[in-house]
């Protein structure tokens, strides 16, 4: 029984601007992040605090499942004997060299299907959110259903 | 619910309060604004940030140097929680730190004649810079009066770590029931509270103070063995913030249990800001002990020349012992408990008997949490 078992952790990246502005504008900064500069950033982190022995132990299973622009969501996925020094090198993180970044760590599962549940509920309230800022009518009709509707059909189609 | 004990929050008038050096000449002008427009606004963007992340009490913390003189020092958290606007759900507290070196091993102003000024703050703490201030820290001000200080701040990120930790102090500051604060801003190594860094309590290159918080932190939480430890923030700076499962998984890389980790960051701290609101009462006591008598119990027959009518009173059946128990009840378990559970069994009147009767310190836990 040498099932290989996953954390899947899903991370929102909360910009801060170098110029101190309220939270809920700083949401609405647009990074121009992607999956691959996540895993870039995260293997700085992991080896500049965990040294070559820490990146070894983590390299082979840890991998960048999804990352949404909008919402700036992330799932990652890590071999469960792993997963604590992953997420302990997520909140080491500093940011990028434009921005800062707080990681918040919103959910950890060790099934996709939870994870993809809870990335889809997320979407929904931070959309919600914007929606509140925008104060618009509530039969609007704007691009964040179309929004909603694509992620959610990405989110799901994650495999293993 | 997560509990951020400490959010440094320093006044611009830093400068004049600083300056006091025994003269005490220039009385604080209590009418002049403490805070800017523009540090109003910072202040509540890190508020929004701290509840967007999950943190629900937040304690704004206010430190002094040296020693607190009455004369000169204001409350500038009173000012400062008037001007911030009303957010629902969410608890701020007041607390004051004093940083303690070997000028203040005298005295620094917590003495009982200053009590009442202290009261207007719900949490006191004190930072220990040296062997003799942490002795007298851990041993006289952890007992329970109104002057408690519930936390003890040892500084993480200094180069050589000030003091020798003796494990018979933090055993007795324990059982009296202070905590000891980490402050996971060392582990990122991001900025400290300026007032701490003027005083000397806190390193201020990042990667130094990095490391040295590592190891000193670590230290701590061998010495005090996982018990009485809070986490709390520290952060100065908005981008330092970390959501407060983030943090409970960093301080399990310092060899603290996962459960303990979480306790650090949830059940301590709540008994703490409970327990420091025992200052007002006298020595620690939480609650007002009510008289109670257990069902079917019976004052003792009146001797000899009793008649037997009288002597048939004492024996209650059961149907009447639980009228009897329920009008002696405790008016306090009348609130809590709903009336399906009035009717049950005796048995639970007797183990609320029991819990109240022993140990006073503890909280009775309400029955509906």
């Amino acid at each position: 029984m040498v099932r290989f078992k996953n954390r899947w952790l899903l991370v929102e990246f909360l910009p801060i601007p170098s110029t101190p502005q309220s939270g809920a504008v700083a949401q609405t900064i647009q990074l121009n992040l992607d999956g691959r500069q996540i895993h870039s950033v995260l293997k700085q982190s992991i080896l500049s605090n965990y040294g070559d022995i820490g990146w070894g132990a983590v390299a082979l299973s840890l991998s960048v499942k999804y990352f949404s622009p909008t919402t700036n969501i992330c799932i990652i996925r890590v071999g469960r004997e792993q997963h604590k020094i992953v997420w302990g090198a997520l909140t080491l993180l500093d940011g990028l060299e434009y921005m800062r970044l707080i990681p918040h760590v919103v959910h950890v599962s060790g099934t996709i299907k939870h994870v993809q549940l809870a990335a889809i509920a997320h979407n929904r309230t931070v959309i919600a959110r914007y929606r509140a800022m925008a104060n618009a009518p509530v039969a609007y009709q704007d691009s964040y259903d179309a929004y909603l509707e694509s992620s959610n059909r990405d989110i799901e189609s994650l495999e293993d | 619910m997560f509990y951020d004990l400490n959010v440094p929050i320093t006044t611009t008038t830093t400068s004049n309060s600083g300056s006091k050096k025994g003269k005490g000449k220039q009385p604080q002008a209590s009418n002049s604004p403490q805070f800017t427009a523009a540090q109003l606004s910072a202040i509540d963007a890190h508020l929004d940030l701290l509840i967007h992340l999950g943190y629900t009490v937040i304690c704004f913390n206010q430190t002094v140097n040296k020693k607190v003189d009455p004369k000169t020092h204001i409350n500038v958290l009173n000012e400062l929680l008037e001007k911030l606007k009303p957010r629902r759900g969410i608890l701020f507290l007041k607390r004051l730190s004093v940083i303690l070196d070997e000028d203040s091993e005298k005295g620094f102003g917590l003495i009982n004649a200053n009590t009442s000024y202290f009261n207007s703050y719900d949490i006191l703490s004190l930072i220990p810079t040296n062997q003799a201030t942490f002795a007298l820290a851990c041993l006289t001000h952890t007992l329970p009066s109104p002057l408690t200080t519930h936390i003890i701040s040892i500084p993480l990120t200094l180069p050589r770590f000030p003091f020798h930790l003796k494990h018979t102090l933090i055993r007795t500051a324990i059982k009296n029931g202070a905590v000891f604060e980490i402050n996971y801003v060392g582990a990122l190594g991001g900025e400290s509270d300026a007032a701490l860094l003027e005083a000397g309590a806190a390193e201020a290159n990042g990667s130094n103070a990095k490391r040295n918080w590592w190891a000193a932190a670590k230290e701590l939480v061998r010495v005090t063995k996982g018990k009485g430890l809070i986490v709390s923030g520290g952060v100065v700076a908005q981008a330092n913030l970390r959501a407060p499962r983030d943090v409970a998984n960093l301080i399990t890389l310092l060899e603290l249990p996962q459960d303990a980790a979480h306790a650090a960051c949830t059940s301590v701290p709540k008994s703490l800001i409970l327990r420091a609101q025992t200052r007002k009462t006298y020595r620690a006591v939480f609650s007002e002990p009510t008289l109670v008598i257990p069902e079917g119990y019976s004052a003792p027959a009146p001797p000899i020349t009793s008649t037997p009518t009288v002597a048939s009173i004492p024996l209650p059946s059961s149907q009447q012992a639980v009228a009897i128990g329920g009008q002696k009840k405790r008016p306090r378990e009348e609130d809590l408990v709903d009336s399906k559970q009035k009717q049950q069994n005796t048995s639970g009147t007797m183990s609320g008997q029991i819990g109240q009767g022993s140990d006073k310190k503890k909280k009775r836990k309400n029955n509906k949490e």
